[in-house]
């Protein structure tokens, strides 16, 4: 048997003028200013009144959601419609380690680990089903869990549990504490889903996403490759849940593995933009708009929601980010590649690479895609 | 040594015998072409050495390492790349960034190596000018073309091309064949599925012959294409009047 040790063969070649540029250029200033906003949303408690924090906190707690949702189905093509089997997880993880002595607020990373842990085998059984199953089975991993939850009488049963260890803060400082970990794990989320995006894992995960077969003779490890994304998913998903616990002060498994989480994740990336990182920031604020200023409306406000989202699917498919990027070209996490070049050698004049501005790293609309992995 | 070896291989789909008991090996560096009717398992014989389909019977042997178990992309991974008949590109991502994951996950290359590897694949290919551009706004010679330039960024030491000169024009497929042609200096073994019979006669050193599952000839071009048994297949066809012309 010959050496497996490879010749450098068709690639070897000189690459010309061309050179393969990293998107972003702009990094420095966008590193910089995400950390005045960092800063400045730190400073919110102080800033504004505790109703307002406590919005914010929803507010983190849902784009979490929606920025793991994104990954799994934007960018990775799986489409769950289960991801709150591991915010309910993750709120009775803290559940059971205030329990257990716990600090309920150091307890939301290790809850979130242990999401990460869960996913591990049930991306096992999820993995062996395709498109529409898939969709359908992350549900009943949801309700299974929810109803496993429920059967244990030491954690409350279906009526649910207060959350101990949190007593002893005065409302202020309990306030203040809980925006400050719902920020960090909003923030941890998008850098982690941005890491993820620029490595390689980031083409890795949209070959696969449009095309499993031929992305597998290009070398790729597609299970691996789902697997990774999914335990991310269920990681955030689970610190979404553990901070749910912690400033709702109690969980109960009907609220908590409840299926409107998963019809919020897709709704906000849906309207902002699936196969973006900025699109589900937009359809989260969004969302949030609506929500404060239709509250009041009672049944109305969800017809209002299913309007929005029907409007934007058929107006722009690639959502309300995804039309504001095609006009303007603006990115504020460019994950992309672009192919520059010096001087071309052979054409007149300089020559002009077709394809600007660059697409989005995304499907080509979102209820298209939705539609199209939900039938394969 | 061969590279590639197929022993006894046979595939059935359903009741249907698409591949039976074929054996036949490839050296490295060869240049072999194949050609065959319609249904006569050329696809389905490149897709039990990519690995994309299973064989009921048989050993696939790559540089001296049993290929049975491995999955499309290990094998890649071994230096296995293909194209596929009707393309299959990353329709989502940019043309540049189909042929960049091609290099850093079957190529094996990290950062500004796999970049400068992808770059020099588009040039060679002549893709540059659509670089940036979503894959799925390509036309369909140009998603041949990417079909072509992915399995290269690969960094294959066998080539498997499924029909990436049909629809060419002839200057199209002269500027294939020039790519073609110097991929091989390289070292690189390619075996070339074409019904562009004349392509293939120019390039190739080797042609078989496939007709209902089974390898009716192997041998020089001319000579293939001169054998009863390959004239009978395409009887009526332009093929046979190709061959007469060679000759």
């Amino acid at each position: 048997m010959t050496t497996l040790a490879r010749a450098p063969t068709a690639t070897a070649t000189v690459s010309g003028p061309w050179r393969v540029r990293r998107a972003g250029g702009s990094g420095p200033v966008m590193g910089a200013a995400a950390l005045v906003a960092v800063v400045l949303l730190a400073m919110m408690p102080v800033l504004v009144s505790e109703a307002d924090t406590t919005l914010l906190v929803n507010f983190f707690v849902l784009l979490t959601m929606a920025v793991m949702w994104n990954l799994l189905a934007g960018y990775a093509g799986m489409v769950s419609i289960g991801q709150q089997a591991f915010v309910g997880l993750g709120g009775y993880g803290v559940l059971v380690l205030a329990l257990n002595g716990f600090n309920p607020v150091a307890a939301i990373p290790v809850a979130a680990v242990i999401c990460a842990v869960i996913a591990l085998p049930v991306s096992v059984l999820l993995f062996r089903l395709g498109g529409g199953y898939f969709a359908i089975a992350t549900w009943v991993v949801a309700d299974t869990a929810q109803l496993v939850i429920s059967s244990i009488t030491s954690l409350g049963g279906g009526t649910g549990h207060p959350v101990p260890g949190l007593s002893s803060m005065s409302p202020h400082t309990f306030a203040e504490t809980t925006y400050w970990a719902a920020l960090a794990v909003v923030v941890i989320s998008l850098g982690l889903a941005y890491g993820l995006l620029r490595s390689p894992l980031g083409l890795l995960m949209a070959a696969v996403r449009d095309d499993e077969v031929s992305a597998r003779s290009a070398g790729a490890r597609v299970k691996a490759t789902r697997r990774i994304v999914y335990v991310v998913a269920a990681l955030g998903c689970g610190a979404a849940g553990a901070i749910l616990a912690v400033s709702q002060l109690q969980v109960q498994p009907s609220s908590i593995f409840g299926i409107q989480w998963a019809a919020e994740m897709i709704f906000v990336s849906m309207i902002g933009g699936m196969g973006t990182l900025e699109g589900p920031i937009l359809g989260t604020i969004i969302f949030f708009v609506l929500q404060q200023n239709l509250a009041q409306q009672g049944a109305w406000y969800l017809i209002i929601f299913g309007g929005v989202a029907v409007v934007v699917a058929i107006w722009t498919p690639r959502g309300l980010w995804g039309a504001v990027r095609q006009r303007t070209g603006i990115e504020l996490f460019p994950v992309g590649y672009r192919l520059q070049g010096g001087a071309p050698r052979s054409e007149p004049g300089a020559q002009l690479l077709e394809g600007e501005p660059p697409p989005p790293n995304g499907p080509a609309t979102g209820l298209g895609m939705l539609w199209h992995r939900l039938r394969s | 040594m061969a590279l590639l070896e197929l022993e006894e291989v046979t595939k059935h789909y359903g009741q249907l015998l698409v591949i039976d008991q074929v054996s036949f090996s490839i050296d490295e560096g060869a240049l072999v072409g194949m050609v065959g009717p319609n249904g006569a398992g050329k696809t389905t014989l490149f897709g039990i050495v990519s690995g994309d389909v299973r064989p009921d019977a048989g050993r696939v042997v790559f540089d001296g390492v049993i290929l049975n178990r491995l999955d499309p992309a290990a094998r890649c991974r071994l230096g296995i790349g293909r194209t596929y008949q009707v393309p299959r590109p990353f329709g989502g991502m940019t043309v540049l960034e189909n042929v960049l994951m091609a290099a850093q996950q079957g190529g094996r290359l990290r950062g500004r190596e796999s970049h400068q590897a992808a770059a020099a694949v588009l040039e060679r290919t002549g893709l540059v000018r659509v670089a940036n551009r979503p894959a799925e706004t390509l036309g369909l010679l140009e998603r041949k073309r990417l079909e072509v330039a992915r399995a290269l960024a690969t960094r294959p030491r066998l080539l498997l091309l499924d029909e990436v000169a049909g629809g060419l024009t002839d200057p199209e497929v002269a500027e294939l064949l020039g790519v073609v042609r110097d991929v091989r200096t390289e070292g690189v073994a390619i075996i070339w599925i074409e019904h562009v019979v004349r392509a293939l006669m120019d390039a190739v050193d080797r042609l078989v012959c496939l007709a209902g599952g089974r390898l009716v000839a192997d041998g020089a071009p001319v000579a293939v294409l001169a054998d009863p048994a390959v004239r009978e297949v395409y009887l009526g066809t332009d093929v046979a009047v190709n061959a007469e012309a060679h000759q």
